[in-house]
């Protein structure tokens, strides 16, 4: 067992947090608001030593007065809570949309729109192993199927309503990845806390 | 109540219990499921086997969290190994706040073991030539497109404060152009500017460790090529130790390999319950038809 009080700390807490398993009780509600209130203090005093202070009250100090400018703009988002100026924080929110999309709509385009439809569509390399091109014929038609799928437009009916119906299908096959996946990951941080209680508190594994 | 009525009316907490158990049991008898490694796995890993020695840097972004550990923190321990052992340049960085810690831990631990195996000076890993550890940067996206142009005029220090300038390795690594591939460890969607920006603007090699509930999302980012390799969750994590054990870069199976057989346990419970769910509840909708 482990002589090391911060092991003994992490377990407990680890033991008070999984107690909610059972019912809601005074150690569950412990562990959770000392997290909350760690996690905020951890947050600030990084944001500040690494963030806030490198990058603008250094820069200020050392007379470079150009940084007023995001100082600024930064203080307008303050101005929400103060009813007679709060219109102010439309500045800095106008500023980080007009950035964020200028930056972000050519790169999702080039990215996530362009690039993945040229993966979509099947040449006759394709099919240079057949395999491969068996499977480029299924995500061409998943593709599609699922497009028509979310095309409301017109009534899914004949031909619309079959397309529509495989269109489903691959939905499912997607959520049901992805069901999948997120066990995997809830299951493997119950077997890290797990790893944690047998191995370095009460050295049981290695 | 009736038999299936009791099967989709099973109290939580004894469901709880049952998978604690399964959790807990493999620890103890020893049981090894076998694992089959996953080609985007493997396809990451031979992306980095291809990179000569002492040539182009490997990028390690840490970005994530204490909470994703027992996932991301098997994939960053592997990824050093492999590249410690071809004599691959490491240069770890972190755009998440909460990364910086284990991000040390990996690289410290890491070198701790390698150093130890050491029979001369020479084999032993050196800060700053070897491997370094720039820390964290606010602004992720300016500052990955910014490296294109120049990691020192986004990183002018590394975590502990040291100019950069003084590390031989960044006298070698300069901007992308000297970077072999950027591998995002990643438990929230950090991967997605590094493809959507310096891939897409640079078209800097991006692969990457995630946890198990993000992969689904990339996987077509590896059909079109977007992406060099993909380890997802403790899966994919214990794909990669197994191939590190098996080129001989590694003594021993991490952690990943042994959590995987408990997750297999708990696959198979979590189906028997789900078919167990079913079957009631099919019962139970004839019963309720029948009596109508």
């Amino acid at each position: 067992m482990s002589s090391d009080p911060w092991i003994w700390i992490g377990a407990i807490l680890t033991l008070m947090i999984f107690s909610f398993l059972y019912k809601d009780n005074p150690f569950y509600k412990f562990g959770e608001h000392l997290f909350v209130g760690v996690a905020n203090g951890y947050y600030i005093v990084f944001y500040w030593h690494n963030a806030l202070k490198p990058n603008l009250f250094e820069p200020l100090g050392a007379g470079e007065f150009i940084y007023i400018v995001p100082l600024l703009l930064g203080l307008m988002y303050f101005t929400r809570f103060i009813p007679k100026v709060s219109w102010l924080v439309r500045i800095p929110i106008g500023f980080m949309i007009g950035w964020g999309a200028g930056l972000s709509i050519p790169a999702y385009f080039q990215a996530e729109v362009l690039r993945q439809l040229e993966g979509t569509v099947v040449t006759p390399s394709s099919f240079a192993n057949p395999m491969s091109g068996v499977w480029s014929l299924i995500i061409l038609i998943g593709v599609i199927t699922t497009l028509i799928y979310f095309f409301f437009s017109k009534e899914h009916k004949g031909i619309l309503g079959h397309a529509s119906r495989l269109g489903i299908i691959f939905i499912m096959i997607g959520f049901g990845a992805s069901f999948g996946y997120t066990v995997m990951a809830r299951v493997s941080l119950l077997i890290g806390r797990v790893q944690f209680l047998l191995g370095p508190w009460l050295g049981l594994i290695d | 109540m009736r038999w299936y009525d009791r099967i989709t009316k099973i109290d939580r907490r004894i469901i709880y219990l049952l998978l604690t158990s399964l959790v807990i049991l493999p620890f103890f008898l020893k049981i090894t499921i076998p694992q089959n490694i996953m080609p985007q796995t493997k396809r990451l890993f031979d992306f980095i086997e291809s990179i000569p020695p002492n040539d182009k840097a490997v990028m390690i972004s840490f970005d994530y969290t204490p909470q994703t550990q027992p996932e991301c923190h098997p994939m960053a321990k592997s990824l050093l190994k492999q590249c410690f052992s071809r004599g691959i340049p490491v240069i770890g960085l972190s755009f998440d706040p909460q990364a910086p810690g284990l991000a040390v831990d990996a690289l410290t631990s890491t070198v701790r073991e390698f150093d130890s195996l050491a029979t001369n000076k020479e084999d032993s890993l050196v800060y700053g030539i070897d491997y370094v550890y720039l820390g964290w940067k606010s602004g992720r996206i300016a500052a990955q497109l910014d490296m294109g142009e120049s990691i020192a005029g986004v990183f002018p220090r590394d975590y502990f404060g040291t100019s950069i300038d003084s590390f031989p390795l960044m006298d070698k690594v300069k901007n992308y152009k000297n970077v072999a591939i950027v591998v995002v460890l990643a438990s929230a969607d950090y991967p997605l500017d590094w493809i959507r920006y310096p891939q897409t603007r640079y078209g800097v090699n991006v692969g990457a460790g995630l946890t198990a509930v993000m992969a689904p999302k990339y996987y077509p980012f590896i059909q079109t090529g977007q992406m060099s390799g993909l380890m997802s969750g403790m899966k994919g994590a214990a794909e990669y130790e197994k191939l590190v054990l098996e080129h001989g870069y590694a003594r021993t199976l991490g952690t990943a390999e042994t959590g995987m057989n408990s997750q297999s346990m708990i696959h198979i419970l979590i189906m028997i319950f789900i078919l167990l769910g079913n079957v009631g509840y099919f019962f139970s909708r004839r019963s309720k038809k029948g009596m109508k």
